[in-house]
């Protein structure tokens, strides 16, 4: 018995990282800790004599599940925000940087996708092609500083992006009930 | 006697992990812990391998096997890791 | 060789704070690849002392297969980065 201390110590480590898991907020984090949780979970299995399963963790558990994970995880968290083509509308660095520190929290990425005019855009967020659009506010129709109307699909995304860096240079506009009930 | 060799083949080979890992521990840039990393976990582990091999050196091949997946595969994580961290503007 | 592999999850609690303490994302990767390598070698001395061959194959199966997937999430990490 105490000459096999060891695979006490190395079963404690599987229940530590498996909190360390659980306790993770950012996605892509907790895939890296799921990494490593499953090279020790390959550790134990092994040390109980068990080969298949801790090949079978190492192949599948860990590598394949891994990056199926990573590239499900990068393709669905993201803002699609429509823009205007880059001649027609160039976009500040003040107002994208202003953008991702709101999606911060949420761990969100930032996806800019370019329309050639206005009523395609209108028309890309009524067909949920796009999560919410920016447009610039033309000279002459400027009440205060800011130069930029956002329309997002739903109103959690606008309470997402309700932060006073982006309240200063852009203008949230009303989010697009009436597409919803729409066909 | 060729007992005492393996084991203290293996006791460095541990001291190396320690020597490697204990800097991971600091606030240092990427470059300067993944540089201590790679160069003592493999040299820490191909020790310990060395002096597995010559406890049991009937089982050679497997050993050998290990040896050189170490040697190599080391070094092209060591190399992936650098180039994917200073792309991404992520090393500080 | 029970001290030994004592002293060796001594070494493995070191990467793994650092993975749970560190915010940065590389060096959490950084952490996972010591972690991975570190096993993999806890599997071989394991597969020794108990002069059980099958553990040893999938040691060292672990250890050319478990970098691969590390080469993989750090090449997503990275495009990640880019936008």
């Amino acid at each position: 018995m105490t000459d096999e201390i060891y695979v006490f110590a190395i079963m404690l480590l599987l229940p530590l990282s498996a909190g360390m898991l659980v306790a993770q907020t950012n996605p892509y984090h907790a895939l890296i800790i799921r990494g490593i949780l499953g090279a020790i979970a390959a550790l134990v299995y092994a040390l109980f004599g068990a080969a298949d399963v801790a090949l079978t963790e190492a192949l599948v558990g860990t590598m394949l599940s891994i990056t199926l994970y990573a590239v499900a995880v990068r393709s669905s968290m993201s803002l699609r925000l429509g823009v205007l083509e880059p001649e027609a509308m160039p976009l500040s660095a003040e107002l994208t940087q202003a953008l991702r520190q709101a999606l911060q929290p949420a761990h969100l990425r930032l996806e800019l996708l370019p329309y050639g005019d206005p009523t395609a855009l209108q028309q890309a967020l009524g067909e949920k092609e796009i999560h919410a659009l920016c447009l610039p506010i033309p000279v002459s129709d400027r009440t205060d500083k800011r130069n930029y109307r956002l329309q997002t699909r739903t109103p959690r995304l606008q309470q997402l992006l309700n932060t006073e860096s982006l309240q200063a240079i852009a203008h949230l506009d009303e989010t697009l009930q009436h597409s919803e009930s729409q066909p | 006697m060729i007992d005492n060799i393996s084991y203290g083949l293996m006791v460095l080979g541990v001291v190396f992990w320690f020597w490697g890992t204990v800097p991971l521990l600091g606030h240092r840039s990427v470059l300067y812990k993944l540089h201590s990393l790679s160069v003592s976990d493999t040299l820490g582990s191909m020790a310990i391998v060395v002096g597995l091999l010559l406890k049991i050196p009937r089982e050679w091949p497997l050993l050998l096997l290990a040896l050189i997946s170490l040697a190599i595969w080391n070094t092209v994580l060591g190399y992936v890791l650098a180039y994917c961290s200073s792309q991404g503007g992520g090393n500080d | 060789m029970n001290g030994i592999l004592i002293a060796m999850i001594g070494a493995l609690l070191l990467p793994i704070y650092e993975a749970w303490q560190d915010e940065d994302i590389w060096q959490k990767m950084l952490a996972f690849a010591s972690i991975a390598t570190k096993t993999s070698i806890m599997i071989l001395v394991v597969s020794v002392l108990r002069d059980d061959w099958m553990i040893g194959v999938v040691g060292v199966l672990i250890l050319s297969v478990g970098n691969a997937a590390l080469m993989l999430l750090a090449h997503i990490l990275r495009r990640l980065n880019e936008g």
